[in-house]
């Protein structure tokens, strides 16, 4: 994005420049309500930009998978594991066809890999929390995505599983070559996942990129979260602790 | 005391309406799906009443015309063309108006609905058409026995022109309705499919109130695919469930309106509505 002014009506930050390379792992940091979720649909085109510009280097606008939260889909459908992510096909198939012996092999590929095959024909709404977010990435992953971006989609799981479908999809991700775009709270995982992070907190006009190395440290993190954080590194983890009380 | 009627002859005078009635069961039915899906079901009544209100300002400017209301009239005083140009209109915009701040979709609906159905009783209360005050109460409030031919072929056209669309636009809508955010991030176009639903049942429930009424279309829209819901997990048996479930609500109420001269609009509805605690008693057994 260039010289991009983000909002839904207002500009909620200063026109800002944001690139995301391929292959590049992208965390975007910050408070609850400081726009992170605005960036993430202006970055793929969700929400128009008030003012300047997306630039494809490629000259079209890359194949995008998008893993939402998972309380914002709808769990009354009467759809199908398989259907489900058979979805992320969609663009890919075009309008008023039908998906063919590929797309259903490539659907069923992509469950295999997230580990829901046998789960094909359940009821999605029938799924758990966790497995419903693995249907979701898979369905991401369906389209063969240049870009998949991930909105707080470990928030409704437990930290174990959190932390294995994490490991997971930087895997996939390698494997694909997949540019990823992932917005968290979980700054020890931003730190394990990506090699560019993003603090924002569009209230008090903060905006920064960066490398991961250079802007995961306590005092960026205490300056963006408004409490004393402390960060530790141990081997190749880092272990990120925060003080209680109110925010500075 | 009446005098009884044979099938044959029962056939012959209602035989049209009997087929509409089936025709508005098919496409409601399976209207009903995303009607019940998308949380739209109260919208389904709002345009109930303001295909009712659009009758009756055809016949109200009609009068102001010196038209006769049972001939053939231009088309922009149509009492139909009217109805379907308001039902059109207002459920595209319906589309729209949720997504303005401060504004809940139920509250727009609520206004939708109160303020077409106070106008069309106003407009209904003016001597200038107390002729026609009794069709379009008919209208508003169901009675599928008495259909003219025009009708008839209005809801057929809209029938298979509905239906052949969403044939080939089925899967897409449904991803639209499911997922917007991610169907807009593949690349589809949500809001043109957001238009072509909305559009599609403001004016089939337009068409179809015209021909059976207000109350059967708006109970076959909401009960059959509600029920339909609760009793299966896949898109085809919750449609099956819900266009089956129409068609044989409305031939028990055109039956049982035979047998026992009841009011043939409400006896459909009554019908679709038993479907609905059955299908919560099934999905308890099954569960159990």
């Amino acid at each position: 994005m260039e010289r991009a002014e983000i909002g839904y009506k207002k500009p909620l930050l200063s026109p800002l420049d944001l690139s995301v390379r391929s292959g590049e792992r992208l965390a975007v940091l910050g408070p609850n309500g400081g726009g992170k979720s605005a960036l993430l649909k202006s970055l793929i085109g969700l929400l128009p930009l008030l003012s300047g510009r997306r630039v494809f280097p490629s000259g079209r606008i890359p194949r995008t998978g998008y893993v939402p939260q998972a309380h914002r889909v709808d769990s009354v459908y009467p759809l199908t594991s398989l259907q489900v992510v058979l979805q992320g096909r969609y663009g890919l198939i075009g309008l008023g066809r039908f998906p063919k012996g590929p797309d259903f092999r490539a659907a069923f590929a992509q469950l295999e890999k997230v580990g829901m095959a046998e789960l094909a024909g359940a009821a999605f709404r029938s799924l758990s929390g966790g497995q419903r977010q693995r249907i979701l990435l898979a369905r991401a992953l369906c389209g063969e995505p240049e870009l998949l971006v991930l909105d707080e989609f470990t928030s409704d799981m437990d930290p174990v599983a959190s932390a294995a479908l994490l490991a997971e999809v930087a895997q996939l991700a390698d494997l694909e070559k997949v540019s990823v775009i992932l917005v968290t709270h979980e700054i020890s995982s931003a730190a394990i996942y990506s090699n560019q992070v993003v603090m924002m907190d569009a209230r008090r006009g903060v905006f920064e990129a960066g490398s991961t190395e250079q802007l995961l440290t306590a005092e960026q993190l205490s300056r963006l979260y408004g409490q004393t954080v402390s960060v530790e590194r141990r081997g190749d983890r880092t272990v990120v602790f925060v003080e209680s009380g109110r925010p500075r | 005391m009446r005098e009884p009627i044979n099938l044959a002859d029962f056939w012959a005078l209602f035989g049209n309406s009997i087929v509409a009635a089936l025709l508005a069961a098919v496409l409601c039915g399976y209207l009903g799906f995303f009607v019940v899906l998308r949380r739209l079901a109260f919208v389904s009544a709002a345009l109930g009443q303001l295909a009712g209100l659009g009758v009756a300002f055809g016949f109200f400017l009609g009068s102001y015309f010196g038209l006769d209301p049972h001939a053939p009239t231009p088309i922009y005083l149509d009492p139909v063309v009217l109805a379907l140009v308001m039902a059109g209109i207002v459920s595209a915009a319906l589309g729209y108006v949720s997504r303005i701040e401060r504004t809940t979709p139920e509250s727009v609906v609520a206004f939708a609905y109160l303020a077409s159905t106070a106008t069309a009783i106003i407009l209904l209360a003016s001597p200038r058409i107390v002729q026609e005050a009794h069709e379009v109460g008919d209208l508003l409030f169901g009675n599928a026995v008495a259909i003219r031919r025009e009708h008839f072929v209005e809801l057929a056209a809209v029938t298979l022109a509905v239906l052949a669309s969403h044939a080939f636009l089925f899967k897409d809508l449904l991803f639209v309705s499911f997922d917007r955010e991610m169907a807009q991030a593949v690349g589809l176009p949500v809001a043109k499919l957001d238009l072509l639903l909305h559009v599609s049942v403001g004016i089939s429930v337009a068409v179809a109130t015209r021909a059976i009424g207000a109350l059967p279309v708006f109970g076959f829209l909401v009960l059959p695919a509600g029920a339909a819901l609760l009793a299966s997990d896949s898109v085809r048996g919750v449609l099956a469930l819900s266009i089956g479930g129409a068609i044989l609500a409305a031939g028990a109420g055109f039956y049982l309106s035979f047998v026992q001269s009841w009011p043939t609009g409400p006896l459909m509805v009554a019908c679709a509505a038993v479907y609905w605690p059955l299908a919560a008693l099934y999905r308890i057994v099954r569960r159990s």
